[in-house]
């Protein structure tokens, strides 16, 4: 979610490079990101070769953000 | 590593593993070389190239550049949309950069002005010291582009421009000639950098590269 949280949107061949998981991988946890309603999945054709791209949803932003907001009021709570 | 230190992190990583490619670099460097050839070309012929050449590069190189990058770039590492706001950092910085050039051309248009009836002397300090002027120019506008895609490089190119243009002065080496030396350094790196890439990403195997699988 980190990855796509700071672009606009990627696909599938570009958050494995930058992941680093393998396609399996990624894309069972894409699938779960989708059925989350987190993940948009938009297929299209550029070049004649099929191409899809991934995007957050509103859902999906305003998930992470929360979920930055909770792990850094967790880590301000941890003794110095 | 706080959170929003690896969220800058990782921004900057996609960034740049996009403009890692050494494309940007090539196609600067071959601007440099045609604009230092059109000014050699515009003393032999006495034709104007000098001031046509830019608009004409810009034509050409353009779509060659996007291309480039659709056939080299995207098939390794994928495609990626990045968000506006480096957009309109990037677009307040090209606005700057018209808005200075204008200044540059005005400036120019009193040096023809007050070229017939005698000229200030901090025009003639321009005039006099017009190469290192014009070396810590393209120095200046080099960090800013540096700073605004965050490629680090660019500051280098702005050093090299800045050294050469003052070495020019002091041993008179004649403009276009500096523009050839550039434009053949940076074309070196952009390509050394280009097969870095191509070694680091390669084509993936078959047609499925970028289809979710």
């Amino acid at each position: 979610m980190m990855h796509l949280y700071v672009v606009e949107s990627a696909d599938f061949q570009f958050l494995q490079h930058q992941t680093g998981m393998t396609p399996g991988n990624l894309s069972s946890h894409l699938r779960k990101l989708e059925d989350a309603g987190y993940v948009e999945v938009t297929k299209e054709f550029v070049d004649r070769t099929p191409h899809t791209a991934l995007k957050l949803t509103r859902k999906g932003r305003e998930a992470f953000k929360e979920y930055r907001r909770n792990v850094k009021r967790l880590i301000e709570k941890l003794p110095e | 590593m706080t959170k929003q230190n690896t969220l800058r992190e990782i921004e900057k990583k996609a960034y740049m593993s996009y403009h890692q490619d050494g494309l940007l670099d090539i196609f600067v460097g071959l601007y440099a070389i045609a604009f230092g050839l059109g000014m050699i070309a515009d003393k032999i012929l006495e034709f104007g190239f000098g001031a046509i050449m830019p608009a004409i590069l810009i034509a050409i190189v353009l779509p060659i550049w996007i291309e480039a990058k659709r056939k080299i770039t995207m098939p390794r590492i994928g495609f990626v949309k990045f968000g506006t706001r480096g957009s309109n950092k990037l677009f307040a910085l090209l606005l700057g950069l018209a808005v200075a050039g204008l200044g540059v051309f005005m400036l120019f248009g009193v040096f023809l002005a007050t070229g017939q009836i005698g000229r200030p002397w901090w025009i003639e300090i321009l005039f006099q010291y017009g190469m290192i002027w014009i070396g810590l120019g393209s120095a200046v506008i080099g960090s800013l582009f540096a700073y605004t895609m965050g490629l680090k490089r660019l500051y280098g190119y702005g050093l090299l421009t800045f050294a050469l243009f003052a070495s020019g002065h002091f041993l008179s080496i004649p403009f276009e000639y500096l523009l050839l030396a550039i434009g053949s350094v940076i074309i070196a790196s952009g390509a050394v950098l280009l097969v870095q890439f191509i070694r680091r990403y390669p084509l993936p195997k078959g047609a499925q590269g970028n289809v979710a699988q």
